[in-house]
């Protein structure tokens, strides 16, 4: 034996790793989140960040966000971009991770070249989207007037009515091979034996996906569902990249209006609000991820 | 003691007492700047002063533009600023105004620096309150780029006047393939930093938006645009972008600054030249925008008098002397410019600098630049008139100019 496990069992012991753990939260975690929940209700200007000489303004920060003009659309268009891109995501993850269990021949090599998208910077990517959506030199506009499928030049970042749409995509593809490789990992998991029995009992391939897949697999996509709906709301880079949340401020979601806040403005504290309601929507989505399972565990 | 005692208390006096003392010995000046190419005029300055200056060495440190202003509050917060750093003029009142930078004013009264003998602009740009707080590394200000290959096969002039750049644009027009013109109308500083030298040409200002004036102006690109003479991406292309549509032969004439004259001359397989911007054709002002970065001492730098001594070198004739080289100008006049490139495109901004306004000063100029960029994104999209773009625009910038006016130029 060469751990002495009544030693590490001993509370002493349990309860110093329970301080670290504590101490780590509060330290990195805990105390970020309340610095900026304190910003959020100060007057914070470049002139008093050091001295920290800042007037108590109650709730005006977030007064002044309600009462900016852009607030309906801000809210619009990230509560649409969040939806488009978990669901759209998760549809394709889901459909590449079911795709790549067929185990044809070079299957995992093709899986693992997906998920080089993943690895690249956000910024590459919205440089290459911003190329490629180009309405007059761009790729998918060239592709389109070649096969016929349009007469047109589509305006896809320059639109507003179309823009979100198209950064939506571009992050969808960013955001796929996430969700497909969770998804995955999540199907390795599935006894094998339930679809071999499943299968000699008759059922088909959708009835296999139906009553074994989809309920064994609830776990993993619900939490592919709550981490690429918190990823989808820090999402920066790859907007501020393609259109810096224009045309017309069309592609402005609470990340970049909180940035645009902070360091364009120099309203500090306003910027702050925006975060915290930023971090209010990931609790909630973390809140709720946590429950479900509670919940699928007791089933 | 044997030889090996010797040594190792050798290694500990060597690393214990010369050591800090040539490190006391040698101070440094921590600069923040934002050119990462390697050709720009900076690197250069900054290599020769610590080549020459042992005792006082520049360490810089390169950010992307877009995390500049995050970095520099982030630094301002925890009390750990640089010691010099180049900041965006348009910004520069925003922080002055507020205490974020040392005042200067004496310090350069009692240097090498002639103040006095600086542009308008460039001198107003680091000014507050009748104080320095900045001085500019260089300056740029925007004219016209056009490919004199288009022109000649058309049969035109390089346009003058407004109708004039209007009627070449339509003319130089292939529709699918080549636009008569571009410029940057991005949702970004940068989109106002283009439209401002149409507004002051026509005759307007900033704090006269629901004017006709500044109607007049802004209809002038929406024309473009709405035609087909320029793309429709402008309202998503910065400046960096519309320039390589022209560079492509995508685009016939590109509103354009210096610094892009390197990549111009070396990437574009055509004759091109440079004007002086179209103007207005019943007012006739000559007018253009100023730009590029300010030199400026972070209130609490720990090296303020070595980081005075860098920026006055910045200052010197010397190192003025290479702006040329990549596209940038100084900010004062009677200084050969090194480079004999481009003589005729350095002579046209020459002469356009004489008539480029600095963006306020106003320390709430990113929130006056804001709406700006609104209302030419809107009016550009289509989504409000030019009328109705401009009136909002007018209107949320009403209480901020009630508060502290522009100040005129």
């Amino acid at each position: 034996m060469a751990i002495n496990s009544a030693w590490l069992d001993s509370p002493r012991v349990m309860h110093a790793a329970v301080a670290l753990a504590l101490a780590y939260l509060v330290a990195l975690i805990g105390y970020p989140i309340l610095y900026n929940l304190l910003l959020s209700v100060q007057d914070v200007q470049i002139g008093n960040l050091l001295s920290g000489d800042r007037a108590f303004v109650g709730l005006d920060n977030y007064r002044a966000i309600f009462d900016d003009a852009s607030f309906g659309q801000v809210a619009r268009n990230t509560l649409l971009f969040t939806l488009g891109n978990v669901g759209l995501s998760f549809v394709c993850g889901l459909a590449l991770a079911l795709f790549f269990e067929l185990r044809f021949p070079g299957a995992s090599y093709l899986r693992g070249l997906i998920l080089a998208a993943w690895f690249l910077p956000a910024m590459v990517i919205g440089a290459i989207f911003k190329w490629l959506l180009a309405t007059d030199s761009g790729l998918l506009n060239q592709l389109l007037s070649i096969s016929g499928l349009a007469t047109q030049k589509i305006n896809w970042l320059s639109n507003p009515d179309l823009a979100l749409a198209a950064v939506t995509v571009a992050n969808v593809w960013y955001g796929t091979p996430f969700a497909m490789i969770l998804l995955s990992a999540g199907l390795a998991t599935l006894p094998r034996e339930l679809y071999e029995s499943a299968s000699l009992d008759g059922a088909g391939a959708w009835r296999r996906f139906r009553f074994i897949t989809l309920p064994l697999l609830m776990p993993t996509m619900l939490a592919v569902l709550a981490l690429s709906t918190i990823y989808t709301l820090r999402v920066f880079d790859l907007l501020w990249t393609m259109t810096r949340g224009g045309p017309a401020s069309s592609t402005t979601i609470l990340p970049i209006w909180s940035y645009l806040f902070s360091f364009e403005l120099f309203k500090f504290g306003v910027g702050a609000a925006v975060a915290t309601m930023l971090l209010t929507a990931v609790i909630l989505v973390g809140w709720l991820y946590t429950r479900s399972l509670e919940r699928e565990h007791r089933l | 003691m044997n030889r090996r005692t010797i040594a190792r208390i050798a290694g500990v006096l060597f690393a214990g007492v010369l050591l800090p003392v040539t490190a006391l010995a040698q101070k440094k000046v921590e600069l923040w700047h934002v050119f990462n190419l390697e050709s720009d005029m900076i690197h250069g300055a900054i290599k020769n002063w610590n080549s020459r200056n042992a005792q006082v060495q520049i360490e810089a440190r390169v950010l992307p533009l877009a995390q500049l202003n995050a970095e520099f509050t982030k630094a301002i917060a925890a009390g750990a600023v640089p010691d010099a750093i180049l900041f965006g003029g348009e910004a520069m009142a925003a922080f002055s105004s507020q205490g974020a930078f040392e005042d200067i004013t004496d310090l350069v009264k009692s240097s090498s620096i002639r103040f006095g003998d600086y542009y308008a602009g460039p001198r107003a740009a680091g000014m507050w309150g009748g104080k320095i707080y900045g001085l500019p590394r260089a300056v740029n200000t925007l004219a016209l780029y056009y490919n004199a290959d288009m022109l000649s096969a058309k049969g035109l002039k390089v346009p003058t006047t407004w109708s004039e750049f209007s009627a070449a644009a339509a003319t130089l027009t292939d529709p699918g393939k080549v636009f008569g013109a571009s410029f940057s109308a991005v949702q970004s500083e940068e989109g106002t930093f283009q439209y401002l030298p149409w507004l002051y040409q026509a005759g307007g200002s900033p704090d006269k938006l629901d004017s006709p004036e500044a109607r007049s102006a802004l209809q002038l690109w929406v024309d473009l645009v709405q035609k087909g003479h320029a793309s429709k991406d402008v309202v998503t292309m910065r400046q960096y972008e519309a320039t390589n549509t022209f560079i492509a032969g995508n685009a016939a004439m590109v509103v354009g600054g210096p610094w892009e004259l390197p990549r111009i001359d070396k990437d574009a397989k055509f004759k091109w030249g440079v004007a002086l911007l179209p103007v207005h054709d019943t007012k006739k002002l000559r007018a253009s925008s100023l730009g590029d970065f300010m030199l400026a001492i972070p209130k609490g730098a720990r090296n303020k008098a070595d980081a005075f001594k860098v920026i006055e070198y910045m200052q010197s004739d010397e190192v003025m002397s290479t702006a040329w080289d990549t596209g940038r100008m100084p900010p004062r006049d009677g200084i050969k410019a090194n480079s004999q490139k481009f003589p005729e495109a350095l002579a046209v901004f020459q002469e356009q600098m004489k008539y480029a306004k600095v963006r306020g000063p106003h320390p709430q100029w990113p929130e006056i630049s804001r709406p700006i960029q609104l209302a030419i994104q809107e009016a550009l999209t289509g989504k409000a008139s030019v009328n109705d773009a401009l009136n909002k625009a007018a209107g949320s910038l009403a209480p901020i100019f009630a508060k502290t006016p522009l100040p005129q130029q």
